[in-house]
């Protein structure tokens, strides 16, 4: 029984992040920055479950979209003697990165036992197959080793994971949801790393004292009888699951004006971050926020909106400043120009 | 994105060209900040001879195995015979290489990868290709050098590099999101123009080897790269080829100045820069207000001839063909700086490097390999015993040939001889970062004198540990990094020679500076360790930010100490005898958790005894 994502009280960062980034995955993941206890992985795995069916090629290990062009190497091999590529449907599920995990375990490697046993060569799949098509969720990502987050980001990238070691060559697609979380007082990210990271949100605990007591009130009324509890929240379930299949239709025929680019090239230019991964990314999920609402063009405030996600971890800082802390220089670029 | 609709970086598409034209020019290196679109141009390019040219990328994760290829284990065992496959370098044969991230690579591996790129025709050093050679593959690697820049050394053997200019106006950054949104990528006639485009490039081959080159722009080129004081003769070679690649492109069966100069900042910028002028002009990193207001004028200066490596400089300022922009300020001849002469060195006491934390937690690593065989990064395989960590993949390989004639039914039969094992990178031990304060106060009672011959002392040390050392130098407002990690001692001891003193003291920058090269350590070797040796009296006077100079170098210290690979030692330079003692250098090693020790005490016995304090704390 998962707890329902429409019941979760606050965060609208949070839920807002993971919602765009599940209408139009390129947004390029979320990072969670905030204490334990937050519900960030809570959000994860309540939208997860939220979410329709994914459609796969029928006994892929790596949840081969059939209707997409990048296939992993046996499903492209599979293609070649068949037409068509069986499917089958599969719930999206949240793949947890360990922190301990090996490069081995990450990107995958030969099958030993097999090799053994049958002397054959068989690639044996990692986290990163796993993740294909579904979210990723690696908790503390600042505490891993900085060689396995590089492989992880290369990963994430280029979509693929392309695996030349030990005897095995093997690629499949590896498009997944990047989310995130670190406590930044436990170590700091190198700023290359975040920027990979499409959108980044805070969350703290709530202070407010009303929706600390709902917060608890329907946790404790959800522990009694879920089966009750996800009857009620049942019908806004089903509007959120709804709108978000609708966004994802409509994606491609939203519509944006010239203006609009301009105001986001000139937010990114007052807010001074480096590269262009930034408008890419404001741009990109501004466009899922305005098929979520349901509108035809991209307005200003999907803008306003989206860009404190994408910049807020962008902005330049020396490494002992908090990230988020032009928080403030960031405000005032937003209200200036928008 | 395709190639033709990529805006802007002139000259990494020309790069890019010129050695699809000619890979002999020896691949392209795209350096730049992150998120400017290095990656993306280098996908594009790889597209660009279109189908049926093989496109390989090297992916970070590659053995040396897989880029070599290996014995075949399924043939082998089917077949009793050493069967090999084809590894990537020979998949690539005839088309591009591709790998991101090059800076993160494995040196290793990227040196086998160089190796088989370049077979420069040795017999031709004097004389423009008349035929294009056969090569291996068109190299194409990127990679942002904010994450660690590569070894001169590896630098120099790619042919051109172009630097991705990150700082575009607002037109430009406009029309650039525009591409990037549009939709209209995935209609392939977008991709015509790269179709065209494609189709000249290998017009341009063809015509390649009737394009003429005259002595006088032969004497142009080794003039230019005399002038450049790049050494070696691989600037000259590249050049040559690139020109000539150029005028190909341009349909002119000539090589004329226009060709050469188009060329010539592709072939000198990764040759004659040290990593830290990356930055292209303008941007913010050059941009720091000056309060002398000099050291901007670096850029237009004529470049020095180049000194042969050994001979001294004779005199203070001056004559020096190094390639630092510290020293380089140092010939203008500012009144208040000064070069001071290297003290007279001393034997330091076995300078052992403290505290092992780093090190148990390898070795901790370590014994859960015994187990699991994984853990760390695995670069190859060797014959050698090491700790139980049997390469599985390479062990297979080796018996498979056999099982055939062992016999085997179902299991295959491994033997003693069979085992082969991981050989982990963790080869570059020991970094050791001098911080070196050149600021006024050093200048005073020629306390630098005494200093450079304290690190010079510990230089040697470092040789006979054969640690990898670099240098940090601050002064004035800025800490630069003037000497990236290498394992050339005499370079660092040369370096030492000139650095000049002089001006304020940026503690916080030099803090920084630190940090941000342990960092890029730890991402590069993470069972790397680094020993920062600062070398300072702690009278900083100038600030990174708004905040109080104290609080910020108090921030800066917290971080480092916070860092798992490395330690610290302080070692003061301030005169203890005068009655101006701050001691705020002991300050900053309280802060740092690190060891303290005035220049004296260095010379002393005394160090002995810290040093194996130290040793009996690690133990």
């Amino acid at each position: 029984m998962i707890f329902p994502f429409t019941a979760i009280v606050g965060q609208e960062q949070m839920k807002l992040g993971l919602v765009l980034n599940v209408i139009d995955p390129t947004v390029g993941g979320l990072l969670v920055m905030g204490e334990k206890g937050t519900g960030k992985s809570t959000a994860v795995r309540a939208l997860a479950e939220l979410l329709p069916d994914i459609e796969v090629s029928a006994g892929c290990l790596f949840h081969c979209d059939p209707e997409s062009s990048t296939l992993c190497t046996s499903c492209t091999a599979k293609l070649a003697g068949q037409a068509t590529l069986g499917r089958e449907k599969k719930k999206m599920r949240v793949v947890e990165l360990p922190l301990g995990i090996t490069e081995d375990r990450l990107i995958g490697t030969l099958d030993i036992e097999h090799a053994l046993k049958h002397g054959e060569k068989r690639f044996d799949p990692g986290i990163l197959a796993d993740a294909n098509r579904n979210f990723l969720y690696v908790d503390e990502v600042n505490l891993l080793d900085d060689h396995i987050i590089d492989l992880l980001l290369d990963s994430a990238a280029m979509g693929n994971n392309v695996v030349e070691r030990e005897g095995v060559s093997f690629s499949h697609p590896a498009r997944f949801i990047l989310v995130g979380t670190m406590n930044p007082e436990e170590g700091d990210l190198r700023p290359q790393l975040l920027d990979r990271f499409g959108l980044c949100v805070r969350v703290d605990s709530i202070a407010d004292l009303d929706q600390r007591v709902e917060i608890f009130r329907r946790r404790s009324a959800f522990d009694l009888d879920p089966d009750d509890f996800l009857r009620a929240w049942a019908p806004e379930q089903q509007t959120l699951s709804e709108r978000i299949i609708a966004a994802r239709r409509s994606l491609r025929q939203v519509e944006w004006t010239d203006e609009i680019l301009r105001k986001v090239v000139e937010v990114t230019l007052a807010a001074q971050v480096d590269g262009h991964r930034p408008d890419i990314v404001i741009m990109r999920a501004a466009r899922a926020r305005a098929a979520l609402e349901g509108h035809r063009d991209i307005t200003k405030e999907d803008i306003r909106e989206t860009a404190h996600l994408a910049l807020s971890h962008r902005m330049r800082r020396l490494p002992f400043e908090e990230p988020g802390a032009g928080q403030r220089k960031l405000e005032s670029v937003l209200a200036n120009i928008l | 994105m395709s190639f033709s609709r990529f805006v802007f970086q002139k000259d990494a598409k020309i790069a890019v060209i010129l050695n699809l034209i000619d890979p002999g020019i020896g691949g392209v290196l795209l350096a730049g900040k992150r998120g400017t679109g290095k990656s993306t141009l280098a996908r594009a390019a790889t597209r660009l001879l279109g189908r049926g040219v093989p496109c390989v990328q090297v992916p970070l994760n590659a053995t040396e195995d897989a880029l070599l290829g290996s014995v075949d284990i399924e043939e082998a065992i089917r077949t009793g015979k050493k069967v090999t496959a084809p590894g990537l370098l020979s998949r690539a044969a005839g088309g591009v290489l591709y790998i991101d991230d090059v800076n993160l690579m494995s040196p290793e591996l990227l040196n086998l990868i160089l190796d088989a790129q370049s077979r420069p025709p040795t017999s031709e050093l004097q004389s423009v290709p008349r035929s294009c050679h056969p090569f291996a593959f068109v190299l194409i690697a990127s990679m942002n050098h904010e994450e660690g820049s590569l070894s001169a050394h590896v630098m120099d053997r790619f042919g051109l590099c172009a630097v991705f200019d990150g700082t575009v106006d607002q037109g430009a950054r406009f029309r650039i999101l525009k591409r990037n949104t549009s939709t209209a990528d995935r209609d392939s006639k977008f991709f015509a123009p790269d179709r065209n485009l494609g189709r000249r490039i290998l017009e341009a081959r063809s015509l390649l080897g009737r394009v003429e080159i005259s002595d006088e722009m032969r004497a142009r080129i080794a003039n230019l790269c005399l002038e450049a004081g790049i050494a070696g003769h691989r600037g000259d070679i590249t050049l040559q080829r690139a020109a000539a690649a150029w005028a190909a492109a341009r349909g002119d069966m000539r090589v004329g100045e226009e060709h050469i100069s188009r060329a010539l900042p592709l072939v000198l910028i990764h040759r004659t820069r040290t990593p830290s002028a990356f930055h292209p002009p303008g941007s913010p990193e050059n941009n720091t207000p000056d309060h002398n207001g000099q050291d901007t004028q670096d850029e237009q200066k004529p470049p020095q001839d180049i000194r042969p490596p050994g001979e001294q400089p004779e005199d203070e300022k001056g004559n020096s063909g190094d390639e630092s922009p510290l020293i380089s300020e140092s010939r203008q001849g500012q009144s208040r700086e000064e070069v001071f002469p290297v003290g007279e060195p001393f034997k330091p006491r076995r300078f052992i490097l403290k505290k092992d934390r780093m090190e148990r937690k390898a070795s901790g690593r370590r014994t859960k390999t015994k187990f699991s065989g994984k853990g760390g990064r695995y670069v190859k395989s060797v014959l050698k015993r090491r700790d139980n960590d049997v390469a599985v993949d390479a062990t297979l390989r080796a018996a498979a040939p056999w099982q055939k004639w062992r016999g085997r039914r179902t299991n295959l039969i491994i033997e003693k001889e069979d085992l082969r094992y991981r050989q982990r990178e963790r080869t570059m031990g020991h970094l050791v970062i001098f911080v070196l304060d050149c600021s006024g106060s050093m200048g005073v009672k020629k306390r630098m004198i005494e200093t450079k011959g304290a690190v010079m002392s510990l230089l040697v040390d470092c040789y006979h540990k054969k640690d990898k050392v670099s240098v940090i130098a601050f002064r004035k407002n800025a800490a630069d990094l003037v000497l990236p990690p290498t394992s050339s001692v005499q370079l660092a001891s040369r370096l030492l020679q000139d650095l000049p003193a002089g001006g304020k003291t940026p503690l916080a920058a030099a803090l920084l500076t630190t940090y941000q090269l342990i960092r890029q350590t730890a991402a590069r070797n993470p069972h790397a360790r680094c020993l920062a040796i600062v070398i300072t009296d702690g009278r900083a006077n100038q600030a990174l930010s708004n905040l109080p100079v104290r609080e910020e170098i108090a921030n800066c210290a917290r971080e480092l100490a916070r860092l798992g690979n490395a330690d610290y030692v302080v070692l003061d330079t301030e005169d203890k005898s005068g009655f101006m003692r701050a001691d705020l250098a002991s300050d900053l090693a309280l802060m740092l958790e690190a060891d303290y020790f005035t220049t004296d005490d260095l010379k002393a016995e005394y160090l002995t005894q810290i040093a194996q304090r130290a040793k009996h704390q690690a133990g």
